[in-house]
């Protein structure tokens, strides 16, 4: 028996050699992405690959000023703050609703909102711009809120409800002998209860809308996200890939920040979203 | 515990209402504003060109405020056509001359009675025109392809590097001493199909005569005619002789192709005149005296001559559902004025649609050679292509390159393509 | 609460709670108001569009023009577009591809758990690629994967000839299609990580008990324990496969050679933009959406299952 344990040790040992150089891949576009914002642009063409011996930081001082990155920062923290914010709400508000409550018609409602999930944004392209139109929140930060929270909605009412479903009854049983109102059931029971699915929803939410091209781009056309500054930063036909490298490590850096913070949480917070007791 | 969560909580919330209250109240607008869109005006090196612009026309319009919005090239289009639909958008968009401005004249203003007095001054209006004969944008530029070549490479191959091909067959035997030293002839990029669009344009200019040029542009020359066809037999033809570095269908012709010839991997390239792969930028790579040019000859045909291939770049025009037209129109003709030209060509290395500015004290060798061509220019004949054209070129020119597809079939199914976007 | 303990909970949970709810009936216009913001922007911003794109798509509208009814006539020229044909195809390889997305962080996942050496590590940094955009993805694979990139040196190196990766017909939808999983794994990896850590630890201890071979015991016991997990997986995977890839074509291919690279996602944005046929890209974008609607029906089925609808 310990023969076999042993036997299983090396063979993990063994299997940890590709697994290594498959983690090293992963690493290489950040160390890649980095060296090449040090290098100027006639350094990169002539050299793409190799270390920047002479390192310059003009390209991060050039993109986060001339190229307006600071400007465009603000913007996308208050629209991925206010939209996954607007998110977390309205999506427990519903998975309550349609996982405890459960009412004539949940099934339908869940339905469509499962529906929708499936509609990819090219689809629906001019109408929704159209609708935005309509509705006047074009070129406004809340419009952009708005438009994030409906895109996104789909998948994390999905993951609410699925969570909640999941949660014993017995515990909204209790509260209702309490007395307690369905308002502040929802405060005081679901939130709470509902936190690892809230922070899963918050990372994956916040990674979205930070990352999100296109929707920003039909939406907020005067202001401005990160990520458009980003990608205007690829010319018609040149990419200074120096400048563009320093405006991606300016505009990756928070994910990553998070991403390594939270990075349990969301594991925790996704196996309880998606395992079906 | 339990004080926490109520902290969060209300946290959270105030947070949300914060957030939503910055939203909204970033939607006051200021008095008349002049929203410009394009895909240039964040470039470093038109900045000068685009703040003097804005700084006259402030200037000289007191309470008006010029927007630049500078959108990613990959989405332009799809922008200004949800823009369009809606009927409501920018005031000012920039255009590619050719097909896109073309396509889209329905959305613009026309500008006929406005521009009177610079029709004079101002070249490359055809590519903006629309086919009422009316004028749809202002060129900004003059864009154009010629050969550049690497002269070192050209002594190292034993060629004069001041002789350059005057024909099919001196050009044939460029290749051949390049590819005896070593050296790849060309530098080809067709990942997105621009390299074969290059090609056809470069080797149509001189070998069509103006009838052709112009039954092409209606759509009646056809693929299948024996004077496309030949262009097209060439296009293979060429990567057969090994005019070519290998992975042609694999690298973008923005920028690696350039790129390649900056390092000096190959002789010569198919570029531009103005904005990039141009004069400017490789002889900042290669050193000015070391860069030559001259014109694509035909395959045959033609009188002899050898004339550029031309056409107005780029242009601004007014939307029609612009609420300020006649201020708009007041600043497109700011973006072509003499005085920001002139920076537009000393900053960013664009050969100027205005012809009153003074280029004399340009010291490129090959900018001086370029500038004497463009009294006298053909035209681009891939500009004078429908879009679905000009896509289905790129998909069979790959093809080609493969060898998934033959030439006779490559033609039959353009001139299907060409047939099907003239009914329209 | 970690997820362990939830799915505890959740295995003790009696099924006898019913499809009713415990509120009585007052509660019910309540809880149509919380559900109320959340199908209000779903029904505004994505049906109400969706429905409105199926009206562009029988008409000939160009973005400009009001646009005139044309019957099915954009359906029959897409029938008759073999550009949209070959969409078509690659699409069907795309997701023919669809279990090696699943299984290649399906086992690593499962490594991972079973404490092979780094793995704290590799699972930290497995997510990097999924946090970076397409462009720079997109940018650095092109020069790894041009024809005189690194990938091809190496080749050369060991005596072998270049292949032009991304230039050749028969490679260049594998090449992209590598590229994406490469860059996406790091999610499956993570779902899948945290689904295993729900697998209660005596059940492989009992099985490494019983002499129970590595891979018996992944396959026996693992992996079904798994399985509702592996199906939200899939789920999640392909809704990306077939809306996500459009950054990594733009920069890596632009759809070709030829149509090699084009899928119906990259053919939408080609017709509409550059192409200015908003009409007829609806008409491909309903096919699409009928064509994923079949592929929802089967998703729809399990995430019903999941949430326990």
């Amino acid at each position: 028996m310990a023969a076999v344990e042993r036997k299983q040790k090396r063979v993990l040992w063994a299997i940890s050699i590709p697994m290594a150089i498959l983690a090293l891949s992963a690493v290489y576009p950040i160390f890649f992405t980095i060296n090449a914002a040090l290098k100027t642009r006639k350094g990169f063409v002539l050299d793409r690959f190799g270390l920047a011996t002479d390192p310059t930081f003009a390209n991060f001082s050039q993109a986060w000023n001339q190229s307006r990155l600071s400007e465009y920062f603000t913007n996308s923290v208050v629209v991925t703050i206010g939209a996954v914010l607007l998110l977390l709400l309205v999506s427990s508000l519903a998975g309550y609703a349609l996982a405890i409550l459960r009412f004539r018609g949940s099934k339908l409602i869940f339905t469509i909102i499962l529906v929708s999930l499936m509609i990819p944004v090219q689809v629906v392209l001019v109408p929704f711009y159209r609708t935005m139109i309509a509705l006047d929140l074009i070129n406004s930060r809340a419009g952009l809120i708005i438009a994030y929270t409906a895109f996104f909605l789909p998948f994390s009412v999905y993951l609410m409800t699925a969570f909640y479903a999941r949660l014993p009854r017995e515990l909204f049983e209790a509260a209702q002998i309490d007395g307690a109102g369905l308002v502040q059931v929802w405060w005081h029971i679901m939130l709470p209860m509902g936190k690892p699915a809230l922070i899963t929803l918050g990372i994956l939410n916040t990674l979205y809308c930070w990352n999100d091209l296109l929707i920003s781009l039909l939406v907020l056309q005067d202001q401005r996200t990160l990520m458009v500054g980003i990608a205007a930063l690829r010319g018609e036909y040149t990419t200074n890939v120096p400048l563009l490298a320093a405006g991606i490590c300016l505009a990756a850096a928070p994910i990553v920040i998070i991403y390594m913070i939270f990075q349990r949480q969301i594991v925790s917070g996704i196996a309880v979203g998606a395992v079906k007791g | 515990m339990k004080a926490t969560n109520r902290t969060l909580r209300a946290g959270t919330m105030l947070a949300a209402a914060f957030t939503l209250a910055i939203g909204f109240a970033g939607t006051a607008s200021a008095d008349t504003t002049l929203t410009v869109w394009d895909w240039k005006n964040g470039d470093p090196v038109t900045a000068d060109y685009y703040a003097a612009v804005k700084k006259d026309f402030e200037a000289a319009h007191p309470g008006v405020t010029v927007k630049y919005v500078m959108q990613p090239h990959d989405q332009y289009y799809t922008l200004l056509g949800t823009a369009i639909s809606s009927g409501q958008g920018p005031d000012v968009v920039l255009l590619h001359g050719g097909s896109q401005a073309k396509e889209r004249v329905s959305a613009l203003t026309k500008l006929d009675d406005k521009v009177a007095d610079i029709k004079g001054t101002v070249a490359g209006w055809d590519e903006f025109t629309g086919a009422d004969g009316g004028l749809y944008a202002v060129p900004i530029s003059i864009q154009g392809f010629a050969v550049y070549y690497n002269k070192d490479l050209f002594a190292k191959a034993g060629l004069d590097p001041e002789k350059t091909p005057k024909s099919w067959a001196d050009l044939s035997a460029t290749a051949e001493a390049l590819k005896k030293a070593g050296v790849a002839p060309f530098a080809l990029g067709n990942k997105e199909g621009f390299g074969a669009d290059f090609f056809l344009s470069a080797v149509a200019a001189n070998g069509w005569t103006k009838a052709q040029q112009d039954a092409w542009t209606k759509g009646d020359l056809k693929w299948s005619s024996p004077e496309v066809k030949a262009i097209v037999q060439a296009w293979v033809d060429t990567k057969g002789a090994g005019w070519y570095a290998d992975g042609a269908n694999s690298t973008a012709k923005f920028m690696d192709e350039y790129e390649s010839f900056e390092r000096g991997e190959n002789a010569q390239t198919i570029g531009l005149i103005s904005d990039v792969a141009h004069w400017k930028e490789f002889d900042e790579f290669l050193g000015a005296d070391k860069v030559g040019v001259y014109v694509m000859p035909p395959i045959a045909g033609g009188d002899g001559s050898l004339k550029l291939p031309l056409a107005g770049g780029i242009g601004y025009g007014v939307t029609k559902f612009s609420p300020n037209q006649d201020l708009a129109a007041d600043l497109v003709k700011s973006f072509a004025d003499t005085d920001h030209m002139k920076i537009f060509f000393e900053t960013a290395g664009a050969i100027p649609a205005n012809t009153k500015v003074d280029t004399s004290d340009t010291k490129s060798p090959s900018a001086k050679v370029i500038l004497a061509w463009l009294s006298d220019g053909v035209p681009l004949a891939h500009n004078n292509m429908s879009t679905a054209e000009v896509e289905e070129w790129h998909r069979q020119s790959q093809l080609l390159f493969t060898g998934e597809t033959t030439v006779d079939k490559a033609v039959a199914r353009l001139d299907d393509v060409q047939a099907q976007s003239k009914k329209k | 609460m970690t997820s362990t303990m939830i799915a505890k909970e959740t295995e003790s949970r009696q099924p006898t709670a019913g499809r009713r709810s415990i509120f009585g009936n007052n509660a019910h216009r309540l809880a149509y108001l919380f559900v109320l913001p959340a199908l209000v922007l779903v029904i505004l911003f994505r049906i109400v569009p969706l429905i409105w794109g199926l009206g562009y798509s029988f008409t000939d509208y160009n973005g400009m023009s009001t646009p005139t009814f044309v019957g099915v006539q954009n359906y029959v020229a897409i029938a008759h577009d073999p550009v949209f044909l070959d969409s078509l195809i690659n699409m069907l390889i795309l997701l023919a591809t669809l279990p090696i997305w699943i299984g290649l962080p399906l086992v690593l996942a499962i490594l991972i758990h079973q404490g092979v050496p780094g793995g704290k590590l590799f699972r930290a940094v497995y997510f990097f690629p999924a946090v970076l955009s397409s462009v720079i993805v997109g940018a650095i694979f092109n020069m790894l994967l041009r024809y005189d990139g690194s990938f091809n040196a190496a080749l050369k190196a060991m005596g072998f000839s270049a292949i032009d990766w991304l230039g050749n017909s028969n490679t260049a939808l594998f090449s992209l299609i590598a590229v994406q999983l490469w860059a996406t794994f790091g999610m499956s990896l993570l779902i899948f990580l945290a689904g295993l850590s729900t697998v209660p630890s005596d059940m492989l201890e009992a099985a490494k008990l019983d002499g129970a071979k590595l891979m018996q015991t992944w396959w026996y016991i693992v992996i079904p324990s798994i399985r509702p997990i592996i199906e939200f997986a899939a789920v999640v995977t392909t809704i990306g496969m077939l809306t996500s890839m459009f950054g990594l074509i733009y920069v890596l291919t632009a759809g070709g050679p030829g149509t090699a690279t084009t899928l119906p996602e990259f053919l939408i944005w080609l017709e509409q933009g550059k192409m200015n046929r908003p009409g007829y890209a609806s008409a491909i974008s309903m096919v699409l959406f009928l064509m994923m609607g079949g592929l929802a029906w089967i998703q729809i089925r399990i995430m019903s299952k999941n949430a326990d609808l």
